[in-house]
Order: C-alpha cells, then structure tokens, then sequence
C-alpha cells in the first residue's frame, strides 16, 4: 500500500535559474508588448486606437478635468483591472489556508505551503493600490471630484455639475473611506503573517498546539474577510460605475476572485511538480482541487445568472443602464459572452469527468482559461465605467497583464524558497498522504 | 486503509461494534410503539384533523376565509410556505453537500434530514395548493395540451419556474432518499422475524443483496445525485427568492436575494433538524451515534450561516442607502422603525443575534442551549419571511390597500394544519423506519471508533504511546 | 459441475483483511462470484476488477436530453406556437428560460439515472434476492466464490480462502426452484413454511 512510500519532507523549493529565466522572459516579452502597444496608441496606429483618441486629447495628455480618453486613461484602468485581479489572488491563497483548517480538511495538508506562500505578496499590492488612487483616482472614479458634491457655486448660482445621488453617497464614497479598504489588505496580511508565523513553528515543534492556534486565526480571518471583502468590492470596482449598485456585488466579486485563486494554486502546485517537487501530491488532490474548480465555476455561474437575471427581468432604469452600456460597444460585448463562456461552460465541459480531473495537462488547460476568463471578468467590470464606449484591447493590456504576472511568479517563487515546501508535522499531514478519492 | 488524524474526535461513541449498530437502529423499527410514541402521533393527527377542518371549509368556500382582499392580507400563508420551504433544505444539504465536502459525520444524521426535508417540503407543496384556490385546478400549472387553443403556462414567470423547481425538488430528493434506504430496508428484512415484516421490507428494499457490483453503482448513483442535488437545493430557494425579487417592489428587489435566501433555508433547516434528533437522539438512546461532536458541528453550521444572514441584512440596508433611491430607502426605515418594528426586531434577535452565542463553546456543547436556539433560529426565520412580505406590502402603490396585517382563524389553523401533516409522517417515518443510516455509519465505524483502529499518528518525532505503537504495528501488518 | 449452483462461501469480518484476501484469492487464479458486504467498501470493486460504473455516463446523456427538451419545449411554446410580450422582453427571453431547463435537466438526470440504475443491478419490489449468508446486511463480508465456474477443484479453492484468513468457510448449493426469481415462489414459500425459510435458503 501506498502508506510505505517515503516522501522527503523536508524538500524545499529551489528558484533555479533556468525557471527564473523563464519569468525574465515573460517579463521582456511583457515590457515589450506593452511598448509597441503604448506606442501604436500614442501615434494612431491601430483602430481602437484611433477610436479612442477621436474622444481624447490629440497630445495623448491627461486634460485638467481627468476625462479625455488617452491611452493613459487607458493605461490607468489597466493598471487598476490587474491590481484589484492579483489582490484577490493573493488573498484567496491566505483564504484557501485559513478556511481548510477552520473546517479541518485533511487532504490539502500536504500542499498547504503553496497557496501560504500567497499572503506575502499581499503589502506589495497594497501599496500599488495605493499608489494608482493617489495617481489615477480622479480618472477611475467620478466620485473623486469634490465639484460633484456643492449644490451651489461659489458666487452663489446653482451648480451644473452637482450630482444628487452621488451626493448621497458622500458617507462612504470618500478618500478617507477608500484607504480604509486599502488597509483592509494590510490587515488581511497582518492575519497571514501570524498563521504563517504559527505554521513554521509548528514544523519545529510539532504537537497540535499549533494547529488549534491556527484555526483560531483563521477562524477570525474569515470573520473579517467575509465583512471587508464585500465592502473593498463596492468601493474598488462597484463605485467606478458611481451611480449604480447592486446588492450580490460583493460576492459576486468574491466567487470571481475564488475560482482565480483556486486555478492558480492548481497551477503553482503543477508547475512545482513539473520541476520535480511535491510527489506527495498524485491524481487525487489534484482531483480534489479539479472538484474545486469546477464547483466554484458553477457558484460563480449562479451568482453572475442571478445578479443578470434579476436586473434584465425588472429593468428599472438605473440598474439596467449597467448591462445596458456593455451591450452597446462590440468591444465590451464580446467581453461579456467570453465571460460567460471561459467561466462556465468551459470549466463545466473541460472538467465534468472523473479522467480530466485527475490529468494535469487538462487541468492546466482549464486553469489557465479560467484564469483568462476572470480576468476578462474584471477587465468588463472596469473598462466600461472608466472609458466608457472607448475601451480597447490591444498589446498594451496582453504586455501589462504578462508584467503583472512575471512580478507575481518572482514573487511567489522567492516566497516558495523561504519555507520547507511541506509543512511536516501538519497533524493531518498523514491523511493527506493516505488520501485517496 | 485509512489513516484518522489525532486531533479528530471520534464519530461514533461507545466501543461499538458493527452488530452493535445493526441492533442499535433496526431493534427501534422492531419494537412495538411505545405509549409516547403514540401520545405524540395521536397529538400530531389532532393537529391535522383540526386544521383539516378548517382547510376544509377554505378550500370549499374559497380563500376569501383568508380575508383576502388587500395585498398583504396573503402574508400569513405566503411566509408559511417559504418557511417550510426553506425547512426544507437542510436534509438535502446534509446529505449532498456535506458529502461532497466529505464531512463524515452527516452520515448519522443524514437520513432524519433528509426524512425531515420532505415532509417540510409536502407542507411547503400543500400551501401552494392552498394559494391556487381553486385546488383541484392545480394541474393548469403544467405545460399540457388544452382546448384553448393550447395556451401555454408562461415560462417568464417566477411562479412557473417554482412549480418546476419545487416538483422537481421534492421527486430528486424523495428518490435520494429511498436509494438510501434500500440497503437498510434490506438489514431490516433480513432480521424481520413476523411474515408481514418480512413480506413488507422485503418489497421496500428491493431484493437487496449487498453485491459490491451493486455497491459499485450504489456508490455513483449516490455520489452523482449528491452533485446534482447541490445545485438544485441552491436553486430551489433561488426561485423562491425570484418570485420576490424579479418584481419592483421596494425591499423585494434585491440582487443578493438569491443566495440570501439560500443561507437563510440552510439556517432555519439545521435549525429544525436540531430541534428534531436531539428528541429523537433522547429516546431512541443514540447517544453514541449522534454525538456532542455532531451536535457541535450542526451549531458550527448555525453561527456560519446565521452571521450570511446577518451579513446580508446588513448589505441590504446600506446598499438601501447607497442607492438614493428614496423608496427603497423608506422600505428599509420603516422595516425597522414602522409599525412592523417588533417583527423585525425579533427576526434580528432570533437570526443574527443569538445564534452568535454559539461562539461559546460551552453553549453549543450544551443540549438545553443548543435545544433552545434551535427553536429560536426557526421563530427568528419564520420572522424574517413574515418582514419581508408584509412590511413590502403594507405600504405598496395603491394608499388604499395600506392597512395593519392581522391572521384570521383561517390563517392560523392552516399553519396548524401543516404542523400536523409535519408532525404525523415525521412519527410514522420514526417509527417504521430506521433513523440513522446504518449502511452509511458502518462505512465509516472503522476509521472512528479508536478501540477497533488507533494508527492516529502524525510525522512528528513526538514519542508514540506503547499502546497505541502496538496498535498501528498491528494494522500494518494487516495491511500487507 | 454446473454453473450458478454450487457455491464456497468464505467470510470476513475486517474490510482491510478482505481487501487483501481478494487481492491474494485473485493471484491464486480463483474467480470470484461476488462478494456480498453489509457496506460500502471503498476500492473493493477495484480489487474485483470490475469496470468502473457507467452511471456518470448514463446521468451526463439523460441530462442532456433534459435539456433539448426543455430548450425546445419552452421556445415551441412562446416562441413559436403562441407568442405573447411579457413584460417588454423578446418571445425568445432566453435568460427566463434557463430556470425551467435546469429543473428539467436535473429531474430527467437523476430520473433516469436512478432507473438505469434499478434496471442494471435488477432491483425492484417483486425481487426475492438469493443470499448466501444472512449475515452479509449485518456485519460480516460474504464472498461466494462458484465452484461451477473455476478450474481449481473444491479442497484447492478451500487451502487459498484458508491462506487469505476467511473466519469461516462453508459450501452452499441452490437448487433451480432456488435460482428461480419468482415472486410467488417466495411468497407461497413465505407463508406455508415460515420466515426462516423465506429469502431462498438461509443457513
């Protein structure tokens, strides 16, 4: 029986040059991209390019009110579409952990040190987030302009540009109230950084004192996850569209930022095994996270339908304008159907079978859609509200997502390094082990 | 073999044997009824009896009995039907959800549930047909040819995809269900000692035979209808929730009432299957089966899906607020603060606040608080429908129909009714059936009983007792 | 000796030790009738080797069926047969149509799946099922191994379940009135000769 086969638990993870070569790769090929796209928007070279400087200022400079669509507006709702992406990742590996000791799983023991390796990455983000507000607030959210909110002008005339019901808003959209969410990431990672802390510990020390710790952790982890993940969702991506609002927001932002996490843990865990680490983990955790994916495909699916359904079938104005002003635009339209396709009807085909579950290659295909998919998600959550019907897809967003994802691989990969890859005296590592489907 | 790490408690208590938990459960079917037994189904058949009888004169003389005519004059049995509904999930839950999630220890409860969900959802069907009025007409709900030119059922609306859902619901998990129990039906045969015992599980369990090709399929056939039935108990309340939120009304139209509703199902249903195995785990004597472990899990589930609902109230208001629509605004003031204030209040005590008392692990280790909230969460729930409806409807668009709620006899006595229907295939399927899915239990009595089987032991250098040492050498050695 | 009549029956009592027996009683080149187990037991269809259940396959086509007609069956009727405006959208409103086809999906899945289910392994109220042991749906792990069916002569089969540790071994022979599935049989059985009797021949 397979209980026998000694597995070497003290493996650690080498970041070896020739995968470090790889990244540096992707990330030229990124920053090249992103030049020639940069470029061909600058000077007019391809149609959405044009299209896009038709309504901008022709110099490609940000005019004074932050509303002329040049390709830095566009540039910025890129910058923002990845930030918020990659934040949810990230937070969903400290999620991942926190909830399977919380509900004390035992299969995933033995690759708990991959998505831990996640949460390191969380300040990194939060300070780029920061950073794009302070840079790019005005042109990503309309709510940043103080002239919305004076009902009258200085000389005492009725102010044209005073917006009513952004007013009203005034109590959360603010700036204070935004690097409140900002904070929340520190706090997220304040949560990691003990549970990480704990779990290295317990590789010293063994017993299960630490483990009971960790759940504690975790369970009051989830607690402030489940608040302040809802509340960063309407205020990073929910207030781009300043006027409309939608109830299911935050969880539905929340199932996309899931099944992201979920397939790139699957891959990270595949590609370490590629390069010869973790043999503890065959066909069956892989099934399991297979299971995972697909499940939370079908969650997203129902969120995504019931939040559509339930605007399309009331149609009040002031909600429906949302999906209204991603039917009207080819771009955004397209947007849209992938969406459903990459995130559905994909994952549902491609991982419905036992068989598909259990091969990385297909497991590797489904993730790496999935990954494109949500991302897609996000770009037709933001594009829109930000550029309104000048949106674009072009090299620019391919060379900034490749930058992106080369920073977040070195990143992980450095953070895979500073820990044994498996968490030895974990006391459900044995089952994990054991597991079988 | 498997491997059951140490910091798991054990699912099943006692040093049972595998004999032990056949005699356990199938010697309750075997026995005779005892005398409170009997006071109870003869006090459930009164309900019904009683309630019959003013359904009765409902159904003969129309629903206008109910005082219908202003719109919130429906709330009473519209609640009723949502809350039974609603009660109706846990079951499948238990069974679809925690299997997928490998819980092990649903495997002692699932089966009541699962019993508990059905009727729930026979009381649920039976409110439906009240509504329609015309009873016996209730058949134009389906999409069948007819002499008007074949006028179809509308597909776009929410009533007609509840019809679908709720039918379609309650025959999967029937199905579920009696797949479950043909494996016990047939222990039950085996042991019957009277012709008609026989005669009778011998038909119910299907000429079972316990073949591992059979096992094989069993398995499958279990593992597939538990996927399909997770979707589906999602989707149920789902469109429960639709025949609310599709519409404009102000406090109904909300997009995060779908999945809201589901919570609250989930909530309300552990709630009542609480309520139900800790008077059946009393007097049937299944302490070691349903243990403190088992109960403590359920209340874990309880705080989780309680603090959703709680989360969502929250969202609802301040995305009121946030909105500037004025309407929705006063909808959600005057839930709180208009003359429907108390029901709110009491739907915010009895779901979002005391449930959280379960952080107390005193508390939910604890039979009589456990016993106690589970009451309250369903009163709480039963509230939560009760504010949703008529605190929408008591101030709709036309000023005349802006009156303050109040049930009839009517109203109560079909909600007693429904209790009685509840209450009386509940007793008969405690009776003559057996409660705790035996086939289940002794699948997982080996990894959870620690005197069969103690290879409990981590990675760690930590020093193994002798005992236990002696144990796990012994199992290896059966291992190979 | 013929086939289906003439049985070795060899119990267990631990499912890891019966695991191992199949797994030895297999290499000794002894064919297996069927094992008869009060549970589940995890990989022991494995260790039989039988093919995997086909169950998944019949639920994927049943569901997809469930689909077609729901699809067709709502855009005949509003689209096509009687089409009406409801509330401003299209005849064809397809995202109102998508509830009524999951429910239908989902009931045709598991409908016909479950029936599939009944008819392969023959399960239906009128069964009177041959046992070897009436024991196999309390405790014990019941494998009969079909003396018709192998090579090895009966004291051969006999030494291999021995060596594979069977708590008990005995013979069972049916006759054809008890390989015959009728349900009269087994009822007429039932009640001139009494419940032990029933249930074709128990020890």
């Amino acid at each position: 029986m397979k209980s026998d086969v000694q597995y070497n638990l003290d493996e650690r993870y080498v970041f070896s040059d020739k995968a470090k070569k790889n990244v540096f790769i992707v990330l030229i090929l990124g920053i090249i991209f992103f030049a020639i796209g940069v470029a061909m928007l600058a000077f007019g070279g391809d149609h959405s390019a044009a299209h896009a400087l038709a309504y901008g200022d022709p110099t490609g400079h940000v005019g004074e009110g932050g509303h002329g669509f040049s390709w830095v507006t566009r540039l910025k709702s890129d910058l923002w579409i990845n930030t918020v992406f990659f934040t949810g990742i990230t937070m969903i590996g400290v999620f991942f952990v926190a909830i399977q000791s919380a509900a004390h799983v035992g299969w995933s023991a033995a690759l708990k040190r991959v998505p831990e390796a996640f949460g390191s990455y969380l300040p990194v983000l939060g300070v780029v987030m920061l950073a794009i507000f302070l840079w790019a607030g005005h042109d990503l959210f309309h709510w940043t302009h103080s002239y919305l909110y004076n009902e009258t002008l200085e000389n005492g005339q009725p102010n044209p540009q005073y917006d009513e019901i952004i007013a009203g808003k005034a109590g959360f959209l603010n700036p204070t109230f935004f690097i409140v969410t900002v904070c929340f990431i520190f706090v997220w990672f304040a949560f990691w950084f003990f549970i990480r802390k704990n779990s290295l510990a317990e590789d010293l020390e063994g017993g299960t004192e630490r483990f009971w710790k960790i759940k504690t952790l975790s369970t009051l982890f989830i607690i402030f996850l489940a608040i302040s993940s809802s509340i960063a969702a309407w205020m990073w991506v929910m207030s781009i569209d300043t006027h409309w609002f939608s109830t299911m927001f935050g969880w539905y932002m929340f199932a996309s930022w899931h099944v992201s996490g979920l397939a790139t843990i699957t891959l990270t865990v595949l590609f370490l095994q590629d390069q010869g680490y973790l043999k503890m983990i065959n066909e069956n955790h892989l099934h399991d996270l297979g299971k995972f994916i697909f499940a939370f495909s079908i969650f997203w699916t129902y969120v995504w339908f019931a939040q559509f359904l339930l605007i399309y079938y009331a149609n009040i104005p002031e909600e429906t304008a949302y999906f209204i002003d991603r039917f009207q635009n080819d771009l955004y339209k397209k947007a849209f159907f992938l969406n459903i396709f990459l995130n559905f009807i994909f994952p549902f085909l491609g991982l419905m079978t036992r068989d598909a579950k259990r091969k990385t290659i297909i497991l590797k295909i489904v993730c790496f859609g999935v990954l494109a998919g949500h991302w897609i998600d996000f770009y037709q959550m933001i594009t829109p509200g930000v550029l309104k019907e000048n949106g674009g897809f072009g090299f620019m967003e391919i060379g900034l997502l490749m930058i992106y994802i080369g920073v977040f691989v070195l990143w992980i990969g450095n953070a895979l390094t500073k820990a044994p890859l498996v968490a030895k005296n974990h006391p459900m590592l044995q089952e994990s082990l054991n597991h079988h489907i | 073999m498997q491997v059951v790490s140490q910091v798991r408690e054990p699912l099943i208590t006692g040093g049972k044997t595998i004999r032990d938990i056949t005699e356990d459960i199938s010697s309750r079917v075997e026995e005779s009824p005892s005398a409170a037994w009997l006071g109870g189904f003869a006090f459930s058949l009164l309900m019904f009896i009683a309630g019959g009888i003013y359904l009765g004169d409902l159904l003969w003389s129309g629903i206008g009995r109910w005082g219908l005519n202003k719109s919130v004059e429906w709330a009473w049995d519209i609640t009723n039907f949502v809350w039974w509904v609603g009660i109706g999930h846990a079951g499948t839950l238990i069974s679809a959800v925690l299997l997928l999630f490998r819980q092990k220890w649903r495997t002692s409860i699932n089966r009541a549930a699962e019993a508990m969900t059905i009727f729930a959802v026979f009381c649920a069907g039976s409110f439906i047909l009240m509504h329609v009025g015309r009873t016996w007409l209730a058949y134009w709900c389906l999409p069948l040819p007819n002499t008007y030119g074949s006028l179809w059922v509308n597909f776009n609306s929410p009533l007609i995809w509840d019809v679908f859902a709720i039918s379609t619901y309650l025959s999967v998990s029937l199905v579920f269900w009696y797949i479950g129990l043909i494996p016990d039906f047939g222990t039950i045969r085996d042991r019957a000692t009277g012709k008609i015992g026989r005669l009778m599980y011998g038909m119910l369990s299907f000429g079972w035979d316990g073949a591992a090709k059979t096992w094989m399929h069993y398995e499958a056939v279990s593992l597939i209808l538990a996927g399909m039935s997770t979707p589906l108990v999602l989707s149920v309340h789902t469109i429960v929730s639709f025949d609310f939120a599709t519409s404009v009304i102000p406090g109904w139209h909300t997009t995060i009432f779908p999945p809201y509703f589901v919570a609250g199902a989930i909530f309300s249903g552990f709630a009542m299957v609480l309520t139900l195995m800790l008077v059946i785990r009393k007097v049937y004597r299944l302490e070691d089966y349903v243990t403190m472990e088992h109960i403590e899990m359920m209340n874990i589930i309880i705080i989780v899906t309680g603090s959703i609902v709680g989360i969502a109230y929250t969202t609802e208001f301040f995305v009121a607020w946030y909105s500037g629509v004025e309407y929705e605004q006063y909808a959600f003031v005057n839930r709180a603060t208009g003359p429907y204030w108390w029901a709110y209040w009491s739907m915010m005590t009895c779901n979002v606040i005391s449930p959280q008392l379960f952080w107390i692990k005193k508390v939910r280790t604890s039979i009589l608080a456990t016993f106690v909230l589970s009451i309250i969460v369903n009163i709480g729930m039963w509230f939560e429908r009760f504010v949703i409806i008529v605190t929408s409807l008591h101030r709709d668009y036309l000023p005349s129909s802006w009156v303050y709620f109040s049930p009839t006899i009517y109203d109560v006595m079909c909600y007693i009714f429904s209790f009685g229907l509840f209450f009386t295939f509940f007793f008969l399927f405690a009776k003559y059936f057996p409660v705790v899915n035996m086939a289940e239990v002794k699948a997982v009595w080996k990894e959870s009983n620690p005197r069969v089987y103690r290879a409990r032991r981590t990675v760690s250098e930590d020093e193994i007792p002798a005992a236990d040492k002696k144990a796990i050498e012994k199992d290896l050695v059966h291992a190979h | 000796m013929e086939k289906n009549k003439h049985f070795l029956v060899g119990i267990f009592d631990d499912q890891d030790e019966l695991l191992h027996a199949v797994e030895h009683i297999r290499h000794a080149g002894v064919k297996i009738h069927e094992v008869f187990t009060p549970y589940p037991i995890h990989t022991l269809e494995h260790e039989l080797g039988y093919k995997r259940s086909y169950m998944p396959r019949a639920a994927f086509l049943f569901g997809a069926t469930g689909t077609t007609l729901a699809i067709a069956m709502q855009s005949g009727m509003m689209g096509i047969d009687w089409p009406m405006i409801i509330g401003g959208k299209s005849f064809l409103a397809i995202p109102d149509f998508v509830p009524v086809t999951f429910e239908s999906t989902v009931l045709l899945a598991s409908f016909g799946m479950v029936g599939t289910f009944l008819v392969a392994c023959g399960l239906h109220p009128l069964k009177a099922p041959r046992l070897f042991d009436r024991r196999s749906t309390d405790d014990k792990l019941v494998m009969a191994i079909d003396l018709g069916n192998n090579s090895l002569s009966e004291d051969q089969i006999k030494a291999v379940l021995k060596e594979a540790h069977a708590n008990e071994i005995y013979r069972k022979d049916f006759t054809d009135e008890d390989n015959s599935e009728s349900f009269l049989t087994y009822l007429v059985d039932l009640f001139t000769k009494g419940v032990t009797s029933s249930s074709r021949k128990l020890n």
